[in-house]
């Protein structure tokens, strides 16, 4: 039992290392900032507290995700469930075409959003040939812009866990409940839903919680007017040179994920999803 | 870059500061680097100044970009300074005086700056070459020429179609209090009375502003496309974008001129060298040389002399042109972009 001991900590040593030197002691240099301030100990806490523009920014940071989330949970459903579906060549040629995007820079597919959603940019020009609509729509510069780059971003990481989760349903649960005579929404709701529920959620809170951090695509596809929390904290540190108010600005955010994720955990079977058995 | 991204690297800058111990010898081991914006303003620098100083004193010279302040402020900090003299904007000399990251000049090694107008030099910083923030169209949208002058700019009737402005209230505060009819003379210095009446004049604008650009590349390109019909956008980004043959105008006419500054970020290891290539950037030969590149003009009047009629419609020092400009106060600047941060962003959220 020593000896097992002994080798699991030897194994995990250099990994427990390398984050403590590179992560959680740079992580708490930078939270550390954010009690340096002039004005007190608290100071910093005080003026993010006082800030209208910070509490907006944070209430639109977390709708945007939430809305973003939402949407990509919807569009990822069909896909995945094509994928559990298919099987050889077509199940490869979908699953690449789920996964090519990815390897893409996010930075390439951002600017590709620009291209396409400007005002004089083919989609505006396709919805106007069409008789869609007779102006151009504002596509760019706002939260519309930013949802659209967020959600073609965040995609595959909901597609995954929910095509592993449906993947696993057993077809046989499914002739069984129409065996017992449960129609096709009985056997949706009853069976299949449940089933899939864990790669759902676990999609969903990874989907949630890289939104709330996310930085370059609201960056080029927002605008002053649509300001995430990363923006503003960006901003903080390059132009108000307030480093301390930066750092209070992250930890806030930090332990409201941290917060959120405690609470989901508790409801929701969250493990099962995360971590595909 | 995602958050973690962003975290992990200013933490690794918050890291490095505590190792007060392993600040870096003053000595360079690198070569002699200057950081500035990039595009236009970068090619006029790196042609009339930085080239030919080092072919002078047979040196290399790294030419960066972009400038970045909060850069300098973590590279002070952490006692690894990379660049040694740095192209920045004009709040930047006076925020970097307030928080003691830049080097104070010694202006008796720059002789050449007693011949600028006493407001293109201060003790952090001394500029080197001028531009302006104008109102520039596509000429597709309006192929007989674009606005005049603020006022115009703010008539949505006569010049219909999305509009661009800068992303701080910075060029803001003076745009929105000459569209409002304040006199030159009278834009500064700033008071409570006049930053409220800017706000109000640009909340009452704000829904013809589709683009609240950041970057200097922005409005040239998004006047192209058509994506914005008018914007405010820096001159020279403006003239390249036109000598390239891009659908765009501009005027100077009711333009806010500022100048480039150039700073020595304090520990710089090539002080002493930032020093001379600031003196000789100032320089009469190496301020006309500005005037071929028909971008960002000199800051010394008297370069301005053996230029072209053609050359001289570009240059904002140009009697001709600076008559119908106001003259950007940075220090006035500085201290209303502080005071109306949060009420600019609240406006921006409204």
């Amino acid at each position: 039992m020593a000896r097992y001991r002994v080798e699991t900590a030897c194994l995990l040593a250099p990994a427990v290392l390398f984050l403590l030197l590179l992560f959680v002691v740079p992580l708490a240099r930078l939270f550390s900032l954010a009690f340096t301030d002039e004005g007190g100990v608290f100071a910093t806490f005080g003026v993010l507290a006082e800030s209208e523009v910070y509490r907006r920014v944070m209430l639109n940071t977390f709708v945007v995700a939430l809305a973003v989330t939402l949407i990509t949970v919807l569009l990822a459903w069909p896909v995945a469930y094509a994928l559990s579906r298919l099987k050889g060549f077509w199940f490869a040629l979908a699953l690449y075409g789920v996964l090519f995007p990815f390897w893409i820079s996010v930075l390439v597919r951002t600017f590709s959003w620009m291209i396409l959603l400007e005002r004089n940019g083919p989609i505006n020009r396709l919805l106007q040939g069409l008789g869609v609509t007779d102006q151009p729509l504002a596509l760019l510069f706002n939260d519309t812009g930013v949802m659209i780059g967020m959600v073609h971003v965040l995609l595959p990481y909901a597609i995954m866990p929910l095509y592993a989760a449906m993947a696993r349903v057993d077809r046989r649960l499914l002739l069984a409940s129409d065996g017992l005579g449960a129609g096709l929404l009985d056997t949706f709701a009853r069976v299949y839903f449940p089933l899939v529920l864990p790669g759902l959620l676990g999609g969903a809170t990874f989907v949630f919680l890289l939104s709330l951090g996310f930085f370059i695509t609201p960056a080029l596809l927002g605008g002053a007017n649509a300001i995430t929390l990363s923006m503003l904290i960006a901003s903080f540190v390059t132009d108000r040179l307030a480093w301390s108010l930066a750092a209070a600005g992250s930890l806030v955010l930090l332990l409201v994920v941290l917060a959120l994720l405690a609470v989901a955990a508790r409801l929701l079977p969250l493990d099962k999803g995360m971590f595909a058995r | 870059m995602r958050r973690r991204t962003f975290l992990a690297t200013a933490a690794a800058a918050g890291a490095f500061t505590g190792l007060g111990g392993l600040r870096q010898a003053a000595h360079a081991d690198r070569p002699f680097t200057f950081t500035s914006w990039g595009g236009a303003l970068s090619d006029a620098e790196k042609a009339a100044f930085t080239d030919p100083f080092a072919a002078l004193k047979g040196i290399e010279i790294v030419n960066a970009s972009p400038t970045e302040t909060a850069k300098i402020k973590a590279m002070v900090q952490a006692g690894a300074v990379e660049w040694d003299l740095v192209d920045v904007g004009g709040r930047t000399v006076w925020q970097g005086g307030e928080e003691g990251f830049l080097e104070p000049l010694d202006l008796a090694k720059i002789p050449n700056a007693g011949a600028l107008e006493k407001g293109w030099v201060s003790p952090y910083g001394v500029a080197t070459s001028t531009g302006a923030t104008i109102m520039a169209w596509s000429t597709t949208a309006f192929p007989d020429g674009g606005p005049q002058s603020w006022a115009e700019f703010w008539d949505v009737k006569r010049f219909p179609g999305p509009r661009g402005l800068y992303k701080y209230f910075y060029y803001n505060y003076e745009a929105a209090l000459l569209a409002a009819g304040v006199k030159r003379e009278e834009v500064f210095p700033f008071t409570d009375e006049k930053a409220e009446m800017a706000l109000g004049k640009i909340k009452e604008l704000k829904p013809n502003v589709s683009v609240w650009w950041g970057a200097g590349a922005q409005p040239p390109q998004l006047l192209s496309t058509g994506e914005l019909a008018l914007s405010s956008a820096w001159s020279g980004r403006m003239l390249a974008a036109e000598a390239e043959g891009a659908p765009v105008g501009h005027t100077y006419k009711d333009g806010i001129a500022w100048a480039n500054w150039w700073v020595i970020p304090k520990g710089s290891p090539n002080a002493a060298l930032a020093h001379e290539l600031l003196d000789f950037a100032l320089a009469e030969e190496q301020q006309a040389k500005l005037l071929n590149l028909k971008t960002y003009g000199p800051v010394l009047g008297s370069a301005t002399a053996g230029a072209d009629d053609e050359t001289r419609k570009v240059l904002v020092m140009a009697p001709d042109n600076i008559k119908d400009m106001l003259i950007l106060n940075e220090e006035e600047a500085n201290k209303y972009s502080r005071a109306y941060e949060e009420k600019w962003n609240q406006l921006m959220l409204g």
